[in-house]
C-alpha cells in the first residue's frame, strides 16, 4: 500500500466533491434549513388541527340530568373544557328528541359521518336523567344504586377529524362524570375534599444531573446518527464511483500508477469524512432547533452535556461501515441515476435495524449488542442515558460486528474495483425470450452463482408462507406429513428442478460422487462428537436470546410427539428426510453455484446462510447456520455430497433419540450419569469434560479430514465444478 | 518496448454465448516507432489497448511492456506508460494544471521537479491560457491537450493513444498528430490505435490491420502495400476488411448446413 496515493487521492476526491454543488447543497445546506423547517410546518399544522371545529349530532339531549348541566346554550358548558373559551371547538347540532331505536340512531350517525355532515355522533340514552337521579337518591339513602345506561360516541378511526371530535368528546364527557360523581358525594353528606386525600407528585431523579429528558434524546439522536451517516455516505459514494465511470474519468485513474486498493481508500476515507461531516451538522441542526421547539413538552430538557463525545466517538465506526457499503454498492452502478436506485434497499435494511431497539423495546445485552447497527444504536443510547457501566460491557461485541461488517464491506468494494465485468459493464436492453433460451439452452455442468442465489430465495420464500399456513402438529402422523411435505416440495424439488432445467451435470451440480471410504464413517462420527458441544452451544444461545413463551410451549409440544413413535421412524423423519434433501438442495445446487463466486469460503458461508434462514426460529438458525458452515466444508473438502447426509443423518438422529433416553437410564448408572443427565430443556446435558473431549476429537477428526482432502488446488478457482475430472461414481 | 504475444480476450455475451474480442494477437513495437493499430469499430482495439493499460485482464496470451508483465507486474507497467483514450476523460471540477499535477504526483514525482516539468510541458503544448480553467468549462481540444499533458508528464518510455483524435476538428486532431510525432522523435515507443487512414498514413511506421479481434496484415506500410499491390491504404483496409468479411459469412453458411444435414 503506498500511503502517499491514498492521501493524493483523498486530496482530490475531498476537493472534487466541495467543488460539486449538490454535494455542498446535502451536506450543508440540508441540515441547517430541514429540521428549523420541519419544525415550522409541525407546528403549523398542530396549530390548525388543534384549531380545527368539529361537529357533532347529539341524539337525546333531552334525556340528560338537569344537575350538573352538560349542554348550555346549545354549546358543551364551558368549564368542562381544559382551556376556556373552546366551546366552539365543539359544534353541537341537538337532534329531535323523538324515541328511535339504537339501530335507526347508528345509521343515521353513520350517513351524517360518511356524508361529512358531521364528525361525531353522542347519543344519550332514552331514561338516563331519570335514572342519573335515581342513582344519586340511591346513594343518599345508602341503597343499592341502579344500573344507568351508558351514552355512546359514535365515530370512525377512518377520518383523522372524526377521531379529534371523539377525543374532545371524551375529555369534555369524563370531566362532565367526575362533576356527576362529586354530586354522588354530595348527596350522600361526603365532602368533595374526600376525593383528595391520596394524590400523587413525581419527582425527577434527572432534574439535577444535566440528564432531564434524556430518555427522548437516547431514543432519537442514535436513530438520527445512523441515519444521517448513511445518507451522508451514500450520494458522494455515487458520485465518487458511479459518477466517476459515467464521467469517463475512472479509467484515467486506474491506469495510473494508484493501486486498486489505494484508490479503494481514498475513496471510503472521502465517504467517510462527509458521512461524518453530514450527520454532525445534522445532530447541531437537531440540537439547535430541538429545545426551541420542544421546550413546552414535560420532562423535556437539553440534550445531556456528554452527548456531543459519544455521539463522536460512535460516528467513526458507523461512517465506517456505511461508507464502505455504499462505496461498494456505488462502484456496482453504472451510472448516477442508478446508483441512486440503490439507496431505497440500503434504507430498507438500515431503518428497521436503527429503529429495532426502541420500537421492539430492546435492552442492551450480549445478544443485541451483536446485531449490526441495532447494536450500536443500543450501546449509544445507554452511554446518552448515563448508563456507562452497562455500556462499557458490551462496547467490545458492539465494535467487534461493526468493524467486521466494515471489513466485509471494504472487501466487497476492492472486489468491485478488481472486477471487469462491474468496472465496464454495459447496459444491455432487457430480452426475456434470449435470456430463457440462454439460461436453458447455454447452461453449464453446474449452475451460477445468481441460479443458486435464486433457488435459495425461492425455498425462503415459500418456506416462509408454508410456515404461515401449517400449525404445529400435535400427533407424529401430522407431524411426519409435514415434515415430509417441507422437505420434498418446499426443499428438494425446487433445486432438482433447477437442476434439471438449468445446468446439464446433476452428478457435477449435485456432488453425487462416492468419496474415499472412510471419510463416511469419519463423518458420522464427527457428528457424534459434536454433539456435547453443540448442545452446550444451543443452551448457551436460548441464553443469550431467550424463546419467546409462545415458541418454548410449541417446542415442548413438539418433544412429547417425538416420544410417541418407534425410534425408526422418528429417525426416517426428523434426520433422514432433511439429511437427504437439505443436503442435495442446499451443499448441491446452491453450493455448487455460489462456488463460481470465486471463493470455495463464500460459497460455505452463504449456502449455510440460506440453510440456517430456513430454520425458521431465530435460535435454531443460528445453530444451524454454524452447523452449515461445517457441511459445507465437508462438501468441499470431500468433493462428494454423502459424508454431509452421513454427518446430516447423525447430528440430527442424535438430536431426538437423547431425547427419548428415559431419565432414569442415567441415574441408575452412576458412571454414565456423571457423565450426562436429563437436561430441564430436553434431551441430554454434558458434563464439561465429555464436553471437551468430544471438541478435542472434532478438531482431530477435521484435522484428519482436511490432511485427506481431495479438494484440488484449483477448486480455489472460479466456477471449477468439483467433482470435474473425476469418475462417475453415483 | 511492446511485446505482445497471443493475446486473446473472451468476454461473455448473451445474444452469442461468447464474444471473441481478441484472438491470437501478436506484434511487437519499438521505440522510436509509432505502432498504427488500424481497424474498424468493434475490431478489438480498445479492447487490446486496455489489456496494454493493466485496465482488463487477458483471456489467454502476454504482454511485456519494457520487460514488465501487464498481469504479472501491473503497476511496474503503469509506471512506464501514458494511456490516453477516448474513454480517459478530464475531470470537471480540477483545473488542467491541478489535473496534470494530481497525475504527476501519483508517479511519483517530486514535487519541484513536477513544478518545472509542468511549466515546460504548458509552454510547449500552449495550455498556459487555460491552465486555470476547469475541465468542466474546457472545450474539447483543450481537454485533448490537458489528457495528452496527463498522459506525457512522467516522461513515460511508451506511450498509447487509443483513438485519440476520435470527435476532434481539424485544428486540434493536426496539433495531436504533431504532438505524437514529436514524441517518436524523442524516442518513445507510441501504439497508436486509430480508424481514420489518413492518420495511419501520416503518423505510423508499422501498421496492423485488425478485424474481428484478429490480425489481417502486419508490416511497415510500404511493405503492406507492395504485398497486396495496392498503393492507397484506405482501399487496402476495405480489400483486406470485405475479403475477411466474405470468409467468415462463407464459413458461417457452411457450418449453418452441416448443421442442419446432421
Amino acid at each position: 500500500m503506498n500511503w502517499s496515493n491514498v492521501r493524493l487521492i483523498l486530496a482530490r476526491e475531498i476537493r472534487d466533491q466541495l467543488r460539486d454543488r449538490r454535494t455542498m447543497f446535502m451536506i450543508f445546506i440540508v441540515p441547517i434549513l430541514t429540521y428549523p423547517f420541519l419544525g415550522m410546518i409541525g407546528l403549523q399544522m398542530s396549530q390548525f388541527v388543534q384549531q380545527k371545529t368539529t361537529r357533532v349530532l347529539v341524539f337525546g339531549a333531552g334525556n340528560l340530568p338537569k344537575e350538573p348541566p352538560l349542554v348550555e346554550n346549545n354549546h358543551f358548558a364551558e368549564r368542562l373544557f381544559r382551556q376556556p373559551g373552546k366551546t366552539r371547538l365543539l359544534e353541537l347540532h341537538l337532534a329531535a328528541d323523538a324515541p328511535k331505536p339504537r339501530g335507526d340512531l347508528e345509521a343515521e350517525a353513520r350517513d351524517a359521518i360518511d356524508a361529512g355532515t358531521y364528525d361525531a355522533a353522542l347519543t344519550i340514552p332514552p331514561d338516563f336523567g331519570s335514572r342519573i337521579d335515581a342513582y344519586r337518591q340511591a346513594v343518599r339513602q345508602g341503597n343499592k344504586p341502579p344500573q344507568v345506561p351508558k351514552p355512546e360516541i359514535i365515530y370512525t378511526t377512518a377520518v383523522e377529524k372524526s377521531q379529534l371530535a371523539c377525543d374532545r368528546l371524551r375529555i369534555v364527557l369524563e370531566h362532565w362524570g367526575d362533576e356527576v360523581a362529586k354530586s354522588f358525594l354530595a348527596a350522600a353528606g361526603v365532602p368533595e375534599w374526600s376525593m383528595q386525600a391520596v394524590d400523587l407528585q413525581t419527582f425527577d431523579l434527572a432534574r439535577e444531573t444535566g440528564y432531564r429528558g434524556a430518555a427522548m434524546w437516547s431514543k432519537v439522536l442514535p436513530v438520527l446518527l445512523v441515519l444521517w451517516a448513511l445518507v451522508g455516505a451514500f450520494y458522494p459514494a455515487v458520485d465518487l464511483c458511479a459518477g466517476e465511470k459515467e464521467r469517463g474519468t475512472l479509467e484515467t485513474l486506474l491506469s495510473s500508477p494508484a493501486a486498486r486498493s489505494e484508490i479503494v481508500l481514498g475513496k471510503l476515507v472521502t465517504i467517510m469524512l462527509f458521512s461524518g461531516v453530514t450527520a454532525v451538522l445534522n445532530l447541531l441542526s437537531v440540537a439547535a432547533t430541538g429545545p426551541l421547539m420542544f421546550s413546552q413538552l414535560p420532562g423535556f430538557g437539553p440534550p445531556p452535556a456528554l452527548s456531543p463525545l459519544w455521539l463522536g466517538l460512535a460516528l467513526v465506526p458507523a461512517s465506517a461501515l456505511f461508507s464502505a457499503l455504499c462505496l461498494a454498492m456505488a462502484a456496482f452502478a453504472r451510472s448516477t441515476k442508478e446508483g441512486q436506485y440503490y439507496l431505497m434497499p440500503l434504507m430498507a435494511v438500515t431503518i428497521p435495524l436503527a429503529i429495532l431497539p426502541a420500537a421492539a423495546g430492546l435492552e442492551l445485552n450480549l445478544g443485541t449488542s451483536l446485531i449490526p447497527v441495532a447494536g450500536l444504536v443500543l450501546l449509544l443510547r445507554a452511554a446518552l442515558e448515563g448508563n456507562y457501566w452497562q455500556a462499557l460491557q458490551f462496547v467490545v461485541p458492539v465494535l467487534a460486528i461493526t468493524l467486521a461488517g466494515c471489513l466485509l464491506a471494504i472487501r466487497w468494494a476492492v472486489e468491485q474495483f478488481n472486477s471487469e465485468s462491474v468496472l465496464f459493464r454495459e447496459s444491455e436492453r432487457l430480452d426475456l425470450r434470449l435470456w430463457l433460451h440462454h439460461l436453458v439452452e447455454d447452461r453449464g455442468p453446474t449452475p451460477t452463482a445468481a441460479e443458486a442465489v435464486f433457488c435459495g430465495v425461492v425455498i425462503l420464500v415459500v418456506h416462509f408462507f408454508l410456515s404461515l399456513k401449517s400449525l404445529p402438529k400435535a400427533d407424529f402422523p401430522g407431524f411426519a406429513v409435514q415434515v415430509a411435505v417441507t422437505q420434498l416440495a418446499v426443499v428438494l424439488t425446487p433445486a432438482l428442478l433447477m437442476t434439471i432445467m438449468l445446468t446439464s451435470s446433476l452428478r457435477q451440480t449435485l456432488l453425487l460422487r462416492w468419496p474415499r471410504w472412510s471419510v463416511l464413517p469419519a463423518a458420522a462420527l464427527l457428528a457424534v462428537v459434536l454433539h456435547p458441544a453443540v448442545n452446550v452451544l444451543q443452551v448457551a444461545v436460548m441464553k443469550l436470546y431467550p424463546l419467546s413463551e409462545e415458541v418454548q410451549q410449541a417446542l415442548t409440544g413438539l418433544d412429547a410427539v417425538f416420544m410417541q413413535p418407534p425410534w425408526w421412524q422418528v429417525v426416517l423423519i426428523v434426520a433422514a428426510a432433511p439429511a437427504v434433501c437439505e443436503e442435495l438442495a442446499f451443499r448441491g445446487f446452491i453450493f455448487s453455484g455460489l462456488r463460481k463466486t470465486g471463493s470455495p469460503w463464500r460459497a460455505i458461508f452463504v449456502s449455510a446462510a440460506f440453510f440456517g434462514l430456513t430454520h425458521g426460529i431465530f435460535q435454531q438458525s443460528m445453530i444451524a447456520f454454524l452447523v452449515g458452515l461445517l457441511l459445507g466444508w465437508l462438501a468441499f473438502q470431500t468433493r462428494s455430497i454423502l459424508p454431509g447426509m452421513a454427518f446430516h443423518l447423525v447430528h440430527n438422529s442424535m438430536g431426538v433419540l437423547t431425547a427419548r433416553v428415559p431419565r432414569s437410564f442415567a441415574a441408575e448408572r452412576p458412571i454414565l450419569g456423571y457423565l450426562f443427565h436429563p437436561s430441564d430443556q430436553g434431551g441430554m446435558a454434558f458434563a464439561w469434560p465429555v464436553v471437551l473431549a468430544g471438541s478435542l476429537a472434532t478438531v482431530l477428526i477435521v484435522i484428519w479430514l482436511a490432511r485427506h482432502s481431495e479438494a484440488k488446488p484449483g477448486d480455489g478457482g472460479r466456477g471449477v465444478p468439483l467433482t470435474e475430472g473425476l469418475p462417475a461414481d453415483v | 518496448m511492446i511485446q505482445v504475444r497471443g493475446l486473446t480476450k473472451h468476454y461473455p455475451d448473451l445474444r452469442r454465448g461468447r464474444l471473441v474480442a481478441l484472438a491470437d494477437v501478436s506484434f511487437d513495437a519499438a521505440p522510436g516507432q509509432v505502432y498504427g493499430l488500424l481497424g474498424p469499430n468493434g475490431a478489438g482495439k480498445t479492447t487490446a489497448l486496455r489489456i496494454l493499460s493493466t485496465v482488463l485482464r487477458p483471456t489467454a496470451g502476454t504482454v511485456t511492456i519494457n520487460g514488465f508483465d501487464v498481469v504479472a507486474q501491473p503497476s511496474e507497467v503503469r509506471r512506464r506508460i501514458g494511456f490516453m483514450s477516448a474513454n480517459t476523460a478530464v475531470y470537471d471540477r480540477m483545473t488542467a494544471w491541478e489535473m496534470v499535477e494530481h497525475f504527476g504526483r501519483l508517479h511519483g514525482i517530486a514535487k519541484a521537479e513536477l513544478a518545472e516539468r509542468m511549466e515546460a510541458l504548458f509552454a510547449r503544448l500552449k495550455m498556459n491560457d487555460f491552465r486555470d480553467l476547469l475541465g468542466a468549462k474546457m472545450s474539447t481540444g483543450m481537454k485533448q491537450k490537458v489528457s495528452v499533458a496527463r498522459a506525457i508528464v512522467h516522461d513515460p518510455p511508451v506511450l498509447i493513444f487509443d483513438e485519440a483524435s476520435a470527435g476532434l476538428d481539424v485544428l486540434v486532431a493536426r496539433a495531436l498528430l504533431r504532438s505524437v510525432a514529436e514524441l517518436r522523435d524523442q524516442g518513445k515507443c507510441i501504439l497508436f490505435s486509430t480508424h481514420i487512414m489518413r492518420e495511419a498514413e501520416k503518423l505510423c511506421d508499422r501498421i496492423a490491420i485488425l478485424h474481428r479481434g484478429r490480425i489481417l496484415a502486419e508490416g511497415p506500410l510500404e511493405a503492406l502495400r507492395d504485398q497486396h499491390h495496392e498503393r492507397d491504404l484506405e482501399e487496402l483496409f476495405f480489400q483486406l476488411i470485405s475479403q475477411h468479411d466474405e470468409a467468415y459469412a462463407a464459413s458461417n453458411d457452411l457450418s449453418l448446413h452441416s448443421g442442419r444435414r446432421q
